[in-house]
């Protein structure tokens, strides 16, 4: 075949040409209908950025609709450091910010901006906050002269309003900005349309409290606008946009009526006892102290109040490391821990209740057995002498009586007849002492009633906090009165009292009460999402004749020759009959730490009252005041009908 | 149009004689033609017209004005005689090759590294575009004359003329229109009925230039970078492999039946660069889709068979390669151009022919097609 034929020659071209064009007819057929949705997605990706806005938080009502969190809208001017950093005339910039923002009507020292700007604990990446609610006029001047502020932005947000200040911080939390870690881990929740609420690396969330509990029900949900950008990343459009969605509501069973009263009692009581001398000649400290308040009928948290306190709105707006370490010291005490979940206190006698019950329903003793109290209890070979409060004698005591006059000499019996056993730890348990509550707030503790074996446990563990290890006598003698071996929360006091008050349901408590629609309205029953309905985490069996003795013993508490009279004298127990038992537990070289745990009123009881109260001396004079003020308030609502909640439509 | 005294001269000359040229004029290869000139001033204008409301007309304008001069230089290619062409090949192919030297001497303009351009005005010449048609024209006219009988001797010759013009360009540099001399040059010697052994030793030279040429230090490193991007796609690295990605998605995304005309997001906001010139057919993907642009690439094919076909009637051997030379510069502009934007090729900056915006290519290109027409309608004088 001749190789060289022109025929063939053009053949050869002819083919070739024609396989270029089959090769580009197949590419195009590839690119545009095979391949076309992946790499359109992907082109759609390239061409916009997705710029979020944060939603309002949802509102937070108290039990009776009044709102205690709310939102509005603040102007907040921010200087980005690292592009600070790239400015030129750096001093100047700063110089000429803080006048506008002082001719502006927000005044700023150029001092509290570079004090500001050098704030550690802020995160780096972020753009930092100079200054909040700034006017119109100053972000006017500084869109219009943008130019002339670099480093310098600004934006409207909704932040948090606080109606009632700092009553209540310790539940309701704060919110902050998102931290780098957080955002990795954090699992966004759904609105109730089923869009994601998700989260952006300035996102604000709930740092503590019921804040932080039900971040995924408050955070609303973010405006979401996927903004059409051009090769050069210039936003040339929008693509489409979704606004911002107010987060769900949130109904507390807190009274913020009662929630206030218990703040200003505590504090109150605290400012008087404190730097006075206790019956010992003990200076009390008076640092600290919490009072809760629970619904017993299904384990409602009614108040729950810690002193110090501290402000939410300090941490709205982001706080100083300086302010941050004040907080940290008032008085002695951290304002930061909210102490009637995480205080770990020896109970005292407040904890005759459990020992008592556990002696009656063992039937180690009943209603009428008595033995005779000299002020001295005897132990062991050689012998160990406990004695009652300022060696008081008591004479002839039976349960009802030594719980009335709170006999310590009757309950270190009760402790020596049940030494061997773990009848005290296990009614301990019953009650719910000895494991945290399940409150729907973060950082609870525990509290813990030692057994023989624990303690043994602990020694080798801690030689050197522990070092004997075996369990004597005097062990179960004391933890019979509370003390020692045993350390509880207020809230596991609280909720001991609730669980004897209601006739032995032991309920989780909790802070909210209803979920409810974004914008809600506390009056229509359609505005709930959901009702958190109340959880039963264990019984104690109390039959008549262990529950009456005690309670007989606990109502003469609070009248006639019972610990607790002093307090409520002049208080009408007519008309609200208060069961309690004052607790004063024994801490080495300071003042007594003073409780009081209570219920009524007696023969339906709808309120647990209790209050523990740091370095303050007697059970009475200090909680048990406490105590009694709040009744005052709760029987003044039981009694004239204030009491009612709004959206009573869905009990 | 053709002027009125023409086309009137004409239907009395064809009365009589039915070799006369006019009655053998190719309707396929002129439609085709235009067909394809009026989608290249759309793509260009919608490429170039920015983001609006103020759309810019300047190069659409511009666009037509090239066209319009194209038309006139296919209309006079095609009237004048091809065979009398014959003899002025060596004077197209010098004045060239001078307006090579001169480019790249300190007259010529350097755009993106690349000294390639003479500015005129608000225009910009291109001689390399022109070039190619010279050397089609001077290779033509050598194999014609040597009439299939080459020897070493002559070979050097041939392999002389070509390798001046393109050895300019890449003193430029500029690799894609070196690229279209080669192709050009291989498919004239094949077609020229050079013997197959010197065909294969000149592939392989060929291909060993190419080689050379892109390690050779006359290449920027971007235009390294752009043609190991297409080699090795998942360096990531290389910028040009960005160009790449996006030119795909914004073709992918115009699916099958495209965005629509002036709605290509993808190149509208500016993701696809040189998307007047070296990507304009992203912007026809993108705006017409597959339909669009398939027919486009048809219309192409049509016009590369029609003078595929002409070559074949041609009347001598010299307009049979003129028609070889036209076709290698069309079809493989288009293969290397279009495979470009779609990653199948490497990214060597040329111009999709009547469609790309500029004004030597395209008259360049109409010159060609009717340099086609002329041997066409001359195929039985």
């Amino acid at each position: 075949m001749d190789t060289s034929s022109p025929r063939l020659r053009m053949s050869i071209l002819g083919v070739v040409v024609l396989g270029c064009f089959l090769a580009l007819f197949a590419r195009l057929w590839y690119l545009q209908v095979m391949e076309a949705p992946a790499l359109a997605v992907q082109a759609t990706v390239n061409r916009t950025r997705t710029v979020a806005t944060e939603a309002p938080r949802g509102r937070i009502f108290d039990a009776k609709g009044r709102v205690i969190v709310d939102n509005r809208t603040s102007l907040i001017v921010s200087i980005d450091r690292n592009e600070l950093k790239k400015v030129k005339n750096r001093d100047d910039l700063i110089a000429r910010l803080a006048d506008v923002l002082t001719a502006n009507g927000a005044p700023i020292k150029i001092s509290t901006i570079e004090k500001r700007l050098s704030d550690k604990k802020a995160d780096q990446l972020q753009a930092l906050p100079i200054a909040s609610d700034v006017t119109e006029e100053v972000i006017h001047h500084l869109s219009e002269y943008a130019e002339d502020f670099p480093a310098v932005s600004y934006e409207r947000k909704t932040v948090r309003v606080y109606p009632y200040g700092t009553i209540a911080s310790n539940i309701l939390g704060y919110t902050g900005r998102i931290t780098a870690e957080t955002l990795k881990r954090l699992e966004p929740g759904t609105d109730p349309d089923g869009v994601e609420k998700s989260y952006q690396p300035d996102s604000i969330i709930g740092l503590a409290g019921v804040e932080s509990t039900y971040e995924k029900e408050l955070r609303g949900t973010p405006g979401i606008e996927l903004v059409q950008v051009d090769f050069k990343n210039r936003p040339v459009g929008t693509e489409s946009y979704q606004p911002p969605k107010s987060g769900n509501d949130i109904q507390l069973h807190i009274d913020i009526e009662v929630q206030i009263r218990a703040e200003q009692a505590l504090v109150e009581r605290l400012n008087v006892l404190r730097g006075t001398a206790q019956r010992d000649g003990t200076i009390r400290g008076a640092p600290a102290g919490s009072v809760v308040v629970l619904d017993p009928r299904d384990g409602g948290v009614v108040a729950l109040a810690s002193a110090p306190s501290y402000d939410p709105q300090e941490f709205a707006v982001g706080i100083t490391q300086e302010r941050y370490n004040q907080l940290q010291d008032v008085n002695g005490a951290s304002a930061l821990i909210d102490r009637s979940i995480t205080g770990q206190y020896a109970p005292g006698s407040t904890f005759k209740l459990v020992t008592a019950a556990a002696a009656l329903s063992n039937g180690l003793i009943d209603g009428n057995s008595s033995i005779y109290d000299d002020g001295v209890y005897r132990v062991g070979n050689p012998v160990q002498e406990f004695t009652n409060a300022g060696k008081e004698k008591y004479g002839n005591v039976n349960v009802v009586r030594g719980l009335t006059v709170s006999s310590d000499v009757y309950f270190y019996w009760l402790g020596d007849r049940m030494d061997g056993t773990t009848l005290i730890q296990d009614a301990a348990a019953a009650f719910g002492f000895d494991k945290r509550t399940g409150i729907d707030l973060p950082n609870e503790s525990a509290g813990y009633v030692l057994t023989k074996a624990e303690k043994k446990a602990l020694s080798k563990k801690y030689p050197d906090a522990y070092p004997n290890g075996d369990w004597y006598t005097g062990d179960n003698v004391q933890l019979a009165v509370g003390q020692n071996v045993i350390v509880v929360t207020p809230l596991q006091l609280a909720r001991a009292y609730a669980a004897f008050a209601n006739g032995g349901t032991v309920y989780q408590p909790h802070v909210v009460w209803k979920i409810l629609r974004p914008n809600s309205t506390t009056t229509d029953p359609s505005d709930v999402l959901r009702v958190l309905e109340p959880v039963v985490t264990g019984t104690v069996t109390l039959p008549p004749d262990v529950r009456g003795p005690i309670a007989s013993g606990l109502e003469g508490v609070t009248s006639g020759s019972g610990t607790g009279a002093s307090a409520f004298v002049g208080f009408d127990q007519q008309a609200f009959r208060i069961v309690g038992k004052t607790g004063t537990a024994q801490v080495d070289g300071k003042a007594d730490t003073s409780l009081f745990a209570s219920y009524g009123p007696a023969l339906s009881p709808k309120w647990v009252v209790a209050a523990v109260m740091e370095e303050s001396g007697f059970g009475s004079e200090a909680s048990g005041e406490v105590a009694r003020r709040i009744y005052e308030v709760i029987a003044n609502q039981a009694l004239t009908g204030a009491g009612t909640a709004t959206n009573g439509s869905m009990d | 149009m053709l002027p009125q005294s023409i086309s009137s001269r004409a239907s009395k000359l064809s009365r009589r004689d039915p070799t006369a040229p006019l009655r053998h004029i190719d309707p396929v290869l002129i439609g085709c033609t235009v067909a394809l000139s009026i989608l290249g001033v759309i793509a260009v204008y919608s490429s170039t017209r920015g983001p609006g409301p103020d759309y810019s007309k300047s190069y659409l304008y511009k666009q037509t004005i090239f066209m319009v001069i194209g038309a006139g230089a296919m209309v006079f290619c095609s009237v004048v005689d091809y065979r009398k062409l014959h003899d002025w090949a060596w004077v197209f192919y010098g004045i060239t090759t001078a307006l090579l030297v001169l480019v790249v001497s300190p007259l010529g303009s350097e755009v993106n590294g690349a000294k390639s351009w003479f500015s005129l005005g608000p225009f910009q010449m291109q001689p390399a575009e022109f070039s190619k048609l010279s050397l089609i024209g001077v290779l033509a006219f050598l194999l014609s004359e040597f009439r299939g009988d080459v020897d070493i001797r002559r070979l050097v010759a041939l392999v002389a003329t070509a390798a001046l013009p393109m050895a300019l360009i890449m003193l430029q540099p500029d690799l894609g229109e070196t690229l279209i001399l080669l192709a050009i040059t291989m498919t004239i010697m094949l077609v020229g009925g050079l013997p197959t052994k010197y065909i294969a030793v000149l592939t392989i030279v060929g291909l060993v230039g190419v080689v050379g040429a892109l390690n050779s230090p006359l290449l920027a490193d971007y235009q390294r970078d752009r043609l190991t991007a297409f080699v090795n796609p998942s360096d990531t690295s290389n910028a040009a492999l960005y160009n790449i990605e996006q030119s795909q998605q914004a073709i992918a995304n115009g699916g099958i039946t495209g965005q629509g005309l002036f709605d290509g997001p993808q190149t509208k906001l500016g993701f696809v660069p040189e998307q007047e010139t070296d990507f304009i057919f992203t912007a026809v993907a993108e705006q017409f889709g597959f339909i669009g642009a398939s027919t486009m690439l048809f219309l192409y094919g049509l016009l590369c068979y029609r003078i595929w076909r002409i070559a074949q009637v041609a009347k001598d051997s010299f307009g049979t390669y003129l028609c070889a030379g036209v076709l290698a510069m069309f079809a493989f502009s288009a293969f290397e151009n279009v495979g470009m934007a779609m990653g199948i090729m490497p990214v060597t900056g040329i111009p999709l022919l009547l469609i790309s915006a500029g004004g030597s290519a395209t008259i360049t290109a109409l010159a060609g097609l009717g340099l086609v027409l002329n041997v066409y309608m001359r195929r039985f004088q």
